[in-house]
This record gives structure tokens, C-alpha cells and sequence, in this order.
């Protein structure tokens, strides 16, 4: 009878095991954060030092000559500071800095504050050299993804 | 019944044609939505307004009473012409109390020329009126959300000279290099003169001196170095320029000139939750007649000021700053000061420290109120500059809380 018993629990935890291997490997890892350009942008891998260079407004141009437009969700967004930590490893405070310090003393022109994830997604889509930054790569297309070189 | 069926048939087509109206819009739509977005333009803004109050000082006002003259409301708009070309313009309204002349200006406005640019290499060129990008807050002094606290270190920012130090007509060049290993360097020159107003002026000289104060021609150079992935960065400045003075007619002073110059080496360390800040500077200022036309005065000034803010919580910081000025390195006291002037102009507008604390509070990332409190010691850093006002200014220790709020777009 406890053999019996004991047999069923067996089978039952592989059939779990088996499931939850199933899921893991299936499933895309929870923090990943995704570079994405516009497919005009001919790049299809960076460095951090030079991801952080088109952040910090340092190269403004692709190899083939089109001028980078960046977009950004809000500096308290947990994405874009998830954003900044994980792929620039500068503080989002940091970047406010260079940003306001451009764009309010004429030097230069800041990255593109928009609302939503959804609202970068499609401005990426749309704006010819523009880059940005995504959680969920399975929901968007027509965008190039940048692999980050650590 | 035929009127029912015409009205059937109708309402039928009708919904068609609407329906194949709107999907005809939608098309467009959707056409426009896949063409290029144009982000040529940007425009941006800020207004922000504080109550603010000094005691034993004419520093805001002379009656030293609560005074809301604690006011910068800016727009600016930038327009990409092409690859190569970008204009750029910035108007300001701005109250400061005594600081500085309050009024409309017309911040910078500029054509922007990217000269070259590869991975590594930038240089631009800057045509018009540019903002002083030498010193660490000297570009964004009037930009309440980036500038360390509301009242900026007076050692270095002083208000006095503001109109002067803010910028000027003429050109700029902005080169930077960013290398791996090396890390980041900028090299800044700029040349340019200020037309300075009869309030402008009596900032500088009073409204007893009745005639024209005018500015020749300055250069200004700095050079900043980032480290790789270091939270610390570093810079130089120099300043050179020439200010000469033509009396009136009828005037209680003479024909002068004064030279300026000045040199700073800062610091800059940005940490998760700590930030230090400093800057040393020595500045020669030498005053040729204007007294009297013999006159003849060379002084080299020294000071520092040392910040540090934290951040307790992620919209919430506290800020302390530490500053030390003396007119004159030989007379660190201002003893000397006091003698020449037959004890008229008292030791202590020889010198100004401040020692201050700040909280700053972020309601949203473009929303912010800004609190501080500072102990000021001596009179260097009050207007007018080259006539110290001891009756309105009679005591050596005064101090100047100020609160304000900032939205910006």
C-alpha cells in the first residue's frame, strides 16, 4: 500500500519537474531590458562605453552618417532606471545632468522624453535613426535589436 | 414604403460611406504614422517661483523684509535645420531682488555649427550669444532644477557679476573626445563681450557713478576630465577680460578700466547616494583710476566653497555646502580694507563665507521644491561691488533662508 502511495507522489513531482523545466526554458528571463533601433540604424552590436556615449549625447551620428535620435520614458520610471543602472551603469541623476544641463544652456539637444512604453516602441519604429530601450521583445517589430557587448 | 425602403437603402449606404471615410483617414493615418518622424523642433520650459528673506542685509531688499523677488520663468526652443546646422534660443524672465536687475532676456541665442564628428571626436562651434560653459553651474546658474540650491555658491557665482558671467556675443568651440581607456575629455574656448545696461551697471558701480560702463572683448578656456566608469570628474578654467569706465560730464568718478581675471580647478564626484562638489579659485582684479585718476589697485582674491548632498529616499535630498572668499589674499581679515578707507568700509566686506544646509523634495521628475538656510559672513559678496554699502550692511554675520518651486517641460 505505501509503495503504491509512494510510487504516485514519484510520478506526480516528475510531472512537475518535467512542467517547470518546460517553463523555464520557454520563458524569456524576467529583467532582461532590450536595445532597439529603428531599422536605419546600421549597428547591430555596442559596447557600454559607447551605449553610453549616444546617452550622455557623445556620438550623434550612426557609422553610416544618420543622425541618432534617442528616446527616454521618465527619469523615475522603473524601466528607465533599470534602463540606467543594468546597460549604462550611471545613475539616472547622472544623466539628468548632462540632459537639462544641454538643453537648457543651447548647448545640445537632450534625448526625447515620451509618456508610455508604447510610445517609444512606436516613435523607434517610426523616426529614421532612433534608438531606445524595451522589456518585452516579443511584442514589438519592425525594429532592429542592439546586442550590448559587456 | 418606398420612403421607409429609400431611408432603409440610406441609412444602409450611408455607414458605408461613412465607415469607408474613416477608413480612408485611418490610412492616412497609418501612412503618416510609417513616413519619417520629424523631432526637428523641440521646444522647453520652466517657471519657478519662491519666497525668500535675508536679515541684517541688503542683499534682496533693503528693508529686509519676506520678499517673493525669487522668480525664473524660461522658454527655449531648438530647430535641427540639417545634419550640420541647429539654431537655438532661450528667453528668461528673472527677479533676484538687489542680485541683479530684474527683467526679460534673451538667455542665448545661437546657430550651432557640428564641424566633425566620428565614434570618438566631436567639435562644435557655438555663434551668437552663448552661455558660459566653464565653470561647473556656470551655464545652468538660472535654471533652478540644475543648479545645486537656490542661492549658488556666491564665492564663484556671484550674483553681482552675473550679467557679465553668464555669457556673451561672440563664439564658442566645444571639443570632446571619448576614449575606452583614457576616458572623457572636453575642451571649451569661448570669446565674447556683454552689452551691459545702466542697471547692470549700477550692480557693478553703484548709482553714484553716473557714466558708462562698457565691456571689452573676453576669452574664457576649460578643459574636463571623466575617468572611465569613475563617478569622479575634474576641470580647469581661465578667465581674462577687461571692463573700462567713462566718466560723465558731471561725475563723481573718473575714467577707468578694471581687468578680471580668473581661475578655477573643480571637482565633481556622483555617487548612488552621495555627490561632492568643490571648486578652488584665485582672481586677480585690478582697478586702474575710476577712484581717482591715479588710482591703482591689483588684488588677488582666493576661495573655495566644498558641497556634499545625500540622498535619503529616492525623490528626497539634503545638501550642506562650506564657501570661504577673501578680496585680497594679503588682507585675509580685511584689517588693511579698513584702514585705507579711514575705517569707512568695515574689515569684514573684505571677506564673505557662507555656510549653508538644503532639502530638496521631488514630486514628480519635473516637479520640485528646493529649501535652504545659510549663515553668511562678511560683505564681499554684496552689491554695488566697487561701493560697499555699510550702513545697509552694518553687521557681519547675516543670514538668508529661501523656499522655492519648479516645474519644468
Amino acid at each position: 500500500m505505501s509503495s503504491y502511495v509512494n510510487y504516485k507522489d514519484e510520478i506526480i513531482r516528475s510531472i512537475f519537474l518535467k512542467i517547470a523545466i518546460v517553463i523555464l526554458l520557454f520563458s524569456p528571463p524576467v529583467d532582461a531590458i532590450y536595445i532597439i533601433s529603428n531599422i536605419t540604424a546600421d549597428t547591430a552590436s555596442l559596447s557600454v562605453t559607447q551605449l553610453r556615449r549616444i546617452y550622455s549625447v557623445r556620438q550623434v551620428n550612426w557609422k553610416n552618417g544618420t543622425p541618432i535620435v534617442v528616446y527616454v520614458l521618465a527619469s523615475n520610471e522603473p524601466l528607465h532606471q533599470k534602463f540606467c543602472k543594468e546597460k549604462l551603469r550611471l545613475f539616472p541623476y547622472q544623466l539628468d545632468r548632462i540632459w537639462q544641463k544641454l538643453t537648457f544652456s543651447g548647448y545640445g539637444v537632450a534625448p526625447i522624453e515620451v509618456a508610455t512604453q508604447q510610445a517609444l516602441i512606436e516613435a523607434v519604429q517610426s523616426t529614421k535613426g532612433a534608438i531606445g530601450y524595451v522589456e518585452k521583445l516579443s511584442e514589438v517589430k519592425d525594429v532592429n535589436v542592439i546586442k550590448i557587448d559587456d | 414604403m418606398l420612403t421607409s425602403l429609400k431611408l432603409m437603402i440610406r441609412s444602409t449606404t450611408l455607414p458605408f460611406y461613412y465607415t469607408s471615410a474613416l477608413c480612408s483617414i485611418c490610412l492616412a493615418f497609418n501612412v503618416s504614422a510609417s513616413t519619417v518622424k520629424n523631432e526637428s523642433l523641440q521646444v522647453h520650459g520652466f517657471v519657478a517661483q519662491g519666497i525668500i528673506n535675508a536679515d541684517k542685509s541688503n542683499f534682496i531688499n533693503t528693508d529686509e523684509s519676506l520678499s517673493l523677488e525669487l522668480t525664473e520663468v524660461g522658454i527655449n526652443a531648438s530647430y535641427q535645420l540639417n545634419n550640420d546646422f541647429r539654431l537655438a534660443g532661450q528667453a528668461v524672465y528673472l527677479n533676484g531682488g538687489n542680485r541683479y536687475h530684474a527683467g526679460p532676456r534673451i538667455d542665448y541665442l545661437l546657430l550651432q555649427w557640428n564641424a566633425f564628428h566620428n565614434e570618438v571626436w566631436q567639435a562644435n562651434f557655438y555663434f551668437g550669444r552663448v552661455k558660459n560653459n566653464h565653470w561647473l553651474y556656470s551655464s545652468t546658474r538660472d535654471i533652478p532644477f540644475a543648479r545645486p540650491s537656490i542661492i549658488i555658491p556666491q564665492v564663484v557665482y556671484f550674483d553681482g557679476f552675473r550679467d557679465i558671467a553668464v555669457g556673451g556675443d561672440g563664439a564658442a568651440v566645444k571639443i570632446r573626445y571619448s576614449d575606452d581607456d583614457f576616458g572623457e575629455v572636453d575642451f571649451n574656448f569661448s570669446r565674447g563681450e556683454s552689452a551691459i545696461s545702466g542697471d547692470q551697471s549700477d550692480v557693478v558701480i553703484g548709482k553714484f557713478a553716473l557714466g558708462q560702463l562698457g565691456h571689452d572683448l573676453d576669452m574664457q578656456a576649460s578643459v574636463y576630465w571623466q575617468p572611465p566608469f569613475s563617478g569622479w570628474r575634474f576641470g580647469l578654467s581661465a578667465l581674462d577680460s577687461t571692463f573700462v569706465y567713462n566718466q560723465a560730464k558731471i561725475d563723481n568718478y573718473f575714467d577707468g578700466e578694471f581687468i578680471f581675471q580668473f581661475y578655477t580647478a573643480n571637482a565633481l564626484y556622483e555617487g548612488e547616494y552621495w555627490q561632492f562638489s568643490a571648486e578652488f579659485f584665485q582672481e586677480r582684479f585690478l582697478t586702474k583710476g575710476f577712484y581717482l585718476p591715479s588710482f591703482h589697485r591689483d588684488e588677488i582674491g582666493q576661495g573655495y566653497y566644498l558641497q556634499a548632498s545625500y540622498k535619503i529616499l529616492n525623490n528626497l535630498s539634503l545638501m550642506t555646502r562650506h564657501e570661504r572668499f577673501y578680496a585680497n589674499k594679503d588682507d585675509k581679515n580685511g584689517s588693511k580694507l579698513a584702514q585705507i578707507s579711514g575705517g569707512a568700509v568695515p574689515s569684514y566686506f573684505g571677506f564673505h563665507n557662507d555656510n549653508m544646509i538644503g532639502l530638496s523634495y521631488d514630486f514628480a521628475s519635473n516637479f520640485r521644491l528646493n529649501a535652504e538656510y545659510h549663515w553668511m559672513e562678511g560683505g564681499a559678496r554684496l552689491t554695488p561691488i566697487v561701493q560697499p554699502d555699510p550702513i545697509a550692511n552694518a553687521s557681519k554675520n547675516w543670514q538668508v533662508w529661501a523656499i522655492q518651486l519648479m516645474y519644468w517641460f
